[in-house]
């Protein structure tokens, strides 16, 4: 019995990288959301699961977007026992491989927001990649 | 690959857990041991909670709350302090951190102990931006009894030091944004102004509250 479970097994994850490698699904983008703004604040931070499904290293480069004044990729780091942001200006993303943007870590730091932000709203914001992919994408505006 | 990382995956996750239910385990014994012997001997090492087997009474500081008053000392003494360093232009750390005391603080009052002796004090360390006004806008979004302080920087230095908690703001003249540096732990003082325990991030509000629980527990009546 066991021996079928590695073959099935085995042939499933031959499958399935082989479907990765053929099947050129490109960047996807999961559960991205906004920080609603505090009142009287004019920043806040969008969070997001970015996905590479190809089989190439793509480079995040900017991101940009007609709700905020600013749009910058920002990352939270740990200096001498503080924390503290720092800019990211490109960040890569590994072949079939996927990295959040999260709380404490990275994040799209956004400026000045054009209108108020409330939970249940939805902006969008537009992924640059280098070599000219560019991905539109709607955030959910959380508390 | 994907069969495996899955496996791995699980395997994470349930050490994770494990080790969420072996802790929990140890601090209720710990809870039992400390009642049996009346001392603070054995401390189990934990990533969310160091806990000082010598809690150190703080002295004297003094800052301006969110509704212009004294915030000082005298204002730490006969309640339990939740004490976060921060800066309201801040857009990833501090929200976050804020939401998650607000939602501790939920859990703590439904305890049977209660909330009402627990307060939870945002301090800026910059107020150059932020004002009173802009402080009690800012944490009563996240729950309305917190409060907001800040004071000169010489007076931040005084409590922060005792605390440990670095803090570096680069104001630069004309610009409206600028770095400021801070230390993401959340401080606990209690009844007696003592600096007890320190939550190292990233915080989680149910383990906050458990491990505050057996805390206020272990002071028991001893209190204030």
């Amino acid at each position: 019995m066991r021996w079928r479970h590695s073959v099935f097994a085995g042939l499933m994850s031959a499958l399935t990288a082989l479907a990765a490698a053929t099947e050129d699904a490109g960047i996807t983008v999961r559960d991205a959301w906004v920080r609603e703004t505090p009142p009287g604040m004019a920043m806040t931070a969008g969070y997001m699961v970015l996905q590479n499904k190809t089989s190439r290293r793509q480079v995040l480069v900017a991101a940009r977007s007609s709700g905020f004044e600013t749009v910058t990729i920002h990352r939270t780091v740990a200096k001498e026992g503080m924390t503290g942001m720092e800019h990211s200006p490109q960040i890569q993303l590994l072949p079939n491989a996927s990295l959040p943007f999260a709380p404490g870590g990275y994040h799209l730091m956004l400026l000045n927001p054009k209108r108020t932000l409330h939970a249940g709203d939805r902006v969008e914001i537009t992924l640059e990649f280098r070599g000219g992919l560019v991905l539109p994408v709607a955030y959910e505006v959380r508390r | 690959m994907s069969v495996r990382y899955f496996v791995k995956k699980i395997s994470l996750k349930f050490s994770v857990m494990m080790t969420t239910v072996v802790l929990a385990a140890m601090l209720v014994w710990l809870a039992a041991a400390y009642r049996e012997n009346g001392s603070r001997a054995i401390f189990l090492p934990d990533q969310v909670m160091t806990l000082f087997p010598d809690p150190k009474p703080l002295t004297a500081f003094a800052f301006t709350d969110h509704e212009n008053r004294v915030f000082d000392l005298s204002r730490l003494k006969g309640k339990w302090s939740f004490l976060f360093f921060g800066y309201t232009h801040c857009p990833d750390i501090c929200p976050t951190t804020l939401a998650t005391l607000a939602r501790a603080h939920e859990n703590i009052a439904k305890s049977t102990a209660g909330a009402k002796d627990v307060q939870f004090v945002f301090i800026s360390v910059d107020p150059n931006r932020d004002t009173a006004s802009k402080l009690g806008q800012y944490v009563s979004y996240f729950d309305a009894t917190f409060l907001g302080v800040t004071g000169d920087d010489a007076q931040l230095g005084k409590l922060a030091g005792q605390l440990g908690a670095a803090y570096q703001v680069e104001v630069k003249p004309g610009a409206e944004n600028y770095p400021v540096y801070h230390a993401a732990a959340v401080f606990l003082v209690d009844p007696r102004a003592r600096y007890l325990a320190v939550f190292a991030p990233p915080l989680d509000a149910q383990e906050v509250g458990r491990r505050f629980e057996v805390l206020r527990q272990l002071d028991g009546p001893k209190a204030i």
